[in-house]
């Protein structure tokens, strides 16, 4: 019994010796990585004041391969095409939301992260894909190299990009009505839209002919369209259709979108087109 | 009993743990002495250093991929405050202002890179809407502006473009190549060739005892040269891209001959040739000749009976490539003397009619009559060329008349007591007949003809 009581303390002893003899251990240092701030320059500061602290949204123009499709070619922008571009999206984009929907509307449901591509996104069959949402998380924006701010139709490409994909991201938030959507122009979805004019498509109920690639990209469609269009623009569109079923199309269409703003996220779609306009002619004559 | 045997194991175990717990080596055998992350640092440190070493920045001949395309010449100025300035060859009309400055990171990537993350020159070559050719569409010029660093060797700086792994090398770049950049534009038209040299090229390579010989063709809208073997039995072919230099041309891959492969070009403008010289007398010469590659034996169906007929037809030939441009100047010279109704019509052959003669029927549209010129055929059987020896001048009404100065020239040059070389081409222009082209053995003479048989 005695031994086994002293083996019992020597255990005791040498466990214990065991456990705090490497605690003289070298203690871990500063870190080996570089977590230094890289320098800013003027337009970072300019981003961080008029997006990030605001919206809490980051721009990415710097490349990054992590945030682009390698398999594509293309290229970042030029600086000073960064901050002009991103005024466009402030003005027409951030701004017409904050005012109809609150000044913390933005705030809340926008992508956390736009990123510019200079370059055009050609695709093999010939058509550019101007801009990308993913995950209601990202907004990628392409082209920004190109934009001219004296040409109505090139703000108007490039707006229309920006409306298009935030419709996405107010749909990835909330569901519209994808039911009643689909049976209103049933038969038009087709995946070689490229090959259609805009006029042919239009006669048979689709705003534009990317409208036809699914329903998720024809509501996109119709509330950018209307809201680039002005009030004014958008009735003589409605009026220059001559089919009555193509009409009575765009119009139910023109309903769901204004019935999803209201229901969604409690917002007059109407007034918001009116600000978006109001705000497009600032920015193009400027 | 038992369970005192159980202390006892459980004692010597401890014990043995106390003893080799305080093993500070744990490392089986150190490949390294420094940790990953510490190599990662060591790495972007040397080669932002090695960026910023070289006062006159560097110069890389970037070969974006060296199956279709050649060669740009991108210069680089780095800053430590993260700008770079650049300059490049990519395309004379966007370069007036040659260099410009824009951000640059070093990044890591799937190991350490550089990367160009605004806009600059090099971007060009990865823009998807400016491509050279259908099959590059949406691709651009397949470039790339992240080049993962793989190391230095013998002052140069070696990366990989993260795209493609092809392999980029950074060289220290002098005044002299910023300052002689714009005179790489001024080498492009002596690549593509000029028409007042001789009208065949080929490449020679001579490996210090053995010569061979390729064509030549060159595009220059891709930058791309390919140059296939025109021996029988010799099936070698070399593809390659080129890039331009203010003293000649650097290819990639190189130009295999005997053990070496010859890169650098140096350009004669004495005679238009360009000139790679290795060890041991081996040699690739681009060069101009007046022989044709491969001499054919397609004149002798004009040298007997029975006839036979060929013709340059000015409506349908006139704007065939395989005519010189010395041809075209001729017939360009020919319209300009005639009043604005009349054109040449046709330069017709036929030799050794039905009564045994040859002769060139000149014939115009807008109501100028025919002009014919008699000739003798001969052969020069060793050079295999035709010889045209001239006779009289008829008008048509069969009257003999003097040489009419309006077809001195074009004519002096189908006589050239030197001869032709005829050949009997594969293609087809607007009908079905065959085409033979008459080439001059002394000057750059070349016209198109249909053969009527």
């Amino acid at each position: 019994m005695k031994l086994i009581k002293y083996n019992k303390i020597a255990m005791l002893i040498m466990v214990s010796m065991t456990v705090i003899s490497c605690a003289h251990d070298e203690q871990p240092g500063d870190s080996q990585l570089d977590y230094t701030q890289p320098v800013k320059t003027a337009l970072d500061n300019w981003i961080s004041t008029t997006y990030l602290n605001p919206y809490n949204i980051n721009v990415q123009y710097k490349w990054n391969q992590n945030t682009v499709d390698n398999s594509r070619y293309l290229f970042p922008p030029t600086i000073d095409k960064v901050q002009p571009a991103l005024e466009i999206v402030e003005t027409i984009w951030l701004k017409s939301y904050s005012q109809i929907g609150g000044a913390d509307f933005v705030k809340k449901i926008a992508p956390r992260e736009i990123v510019l591509v200079g370059g055009v996104n050609l695709n093999s069959v010939g058509t550019r894909t101007l801009g990308i949402a993913e995950g209601g998380q990202r907004v990628t924006l392409f082209e920004t190299d190109y934009i001219d701010q004296s040409d109505r139709t090139n703000v108007s490409e490039f707006i229309h990009t920006i409306q298009h994909e935030y419709i996405h991201i107010l749909n990835q938030h909330k569901p519209f009505d994808e039911k009643s959507w689909a049976a209103i122009t049933p038969s038009g979805y087709t995946s070689d839209w490229y090959n259609y004019e805009i006029p042919e498509s239009n006669e048979i109920g689709f705003i534009t002919s990317y409208a036809r690639s699914n329903i998720n990209e024809d509501f996109a469609e119709t509330a950018s369209m209307i809201l680039i269009y002005s009030k004014a623009e958008y009735e003589a569109f409605l009026a220059g259709i001559q089919s009555p079923t193509a009409l009575a199309a765009l119009k139910a269409k023109e309903a769901l979108v204004v019935k999803y703003f209201k229901e969604a996220y409690n917002m007059d779609f109407y007034a918001l087109r009116d600000a978006a306009e109001i705000n497009t002619s600032a920015v193009i004559t400027n | 009993m038992k369970i005192k045997f159980i202390y006892k194991f459980l004692f010597a175990a401890v014990l043995a743990l106390q003893l080799s717990a305080c093993d500070n080596n744990t490392d089986a055998d150190p490949k390294f002495d420094k940790t990953p992350t510490e190599r990662i640092n060591a790495q972007m440190a040397e080669l932002k250093e090695a960026l910023l070493s070289s006062p006159e920045g560097w110069k890389a001949v970037y070969f974006t991929d060296n199956t279709i395309l050649g060669g740009y010449t991108h210069l680089f100025k780095f800053a430590s405050d993260g700008t770079v300035e650049m300059a490049s060859d990519f395309d004379e009309s966007i370069d007036t202002q040659i260099s410009e400055f824009s951000e640059y990171q070093i990044q890591l990537g799937s190991t350490v890179s550089l990367t160009f993350t605004t806009k600059n020159k090099i971007h060009f070559l990865s823009e998807s809407d400016n491509y050279p050719i259908a099959a590059l569409r949406a691709k651009g010029y397949l470039g790339d502006f992240q080049f993962l660093y793989y190391g230095q060797e013998n002052g140069q700086i070696i990366f990989r473009a993260n795209r493609n792994g092809q392999e980029i090398r950074f060289v220290k770049a002098t005044k002299e190549d910023w300052d002689n950049l714009p005179k790489n534009f001024d080498m492009i038209p002596n690549v593509i060739g000029s028409s007042s040299r001789p009208l065949f090229r080929l490449l020679e390579t001579n490996d210090g005892t053995t010569k061979h010989q390729f064509d030549f063709t060159f595009s220059p809208i891709t930058r791309y040269a390919t140059a296939n073997s025109i021996e029988t039995g010799y099936s070698v072919k070399f593809n390659f891209g080129v890039g331009y230099t203010p003293t000649g041309i650097v290819v990639n891959p190189g130009i295999q001959v005997g053990s070496q492969k010859l890169t650098d070009f140096v350009y004669n403008d004495a005679d238009g040739s360009f000139t790679a010289t290795g060890t041991n007398g081996a040699t690739a010469v681009i060069k101009y000749s007046n022989k044709p590659l491969i001499i054919t034996d397609d004149y002798k169906v004009m040298l007997q009976a029975p006839q036979t007929g060929f013709a340059y037809i000015n409506a349908n030939l006139a704007t065939a490539s395989s005519n010189s441009l010395l041809f075209n100047s001729l017939i360009a010279e020919i319209h300009a003397s005639l009043p604005s109704t009349q054109k040449v019509n046709r330069i017709q052959f036929t030799f050794n009619d039905a009564f045994g003669e040859s002769y060139i029927t000149y014939s115009f549209t807008g109501g100028k009559t025919l002009i014919y010129h008699n000739f003798t055929v001969q052969e020069d059987a060793v050079n295999k060329k035709l010889i045209l020896v001239p006779g009289t001048w008829q008008a048509n009404t069969g009257a003999v008349i003097a040489e009419p100065a309006l077809l001195k020239k074009v004519d002096a040059e189908l006589m050239n007591p030197s001869g032709l070389y005829v050949k009997k081409e594969t293609f087809k222009i607007a009908f079905t007949n065959t085409i033979y082209t008459f080439t001059s053995s002394t000057t750059n003479f070349r016209m198109t003809t249909y053969a009527f048989q």
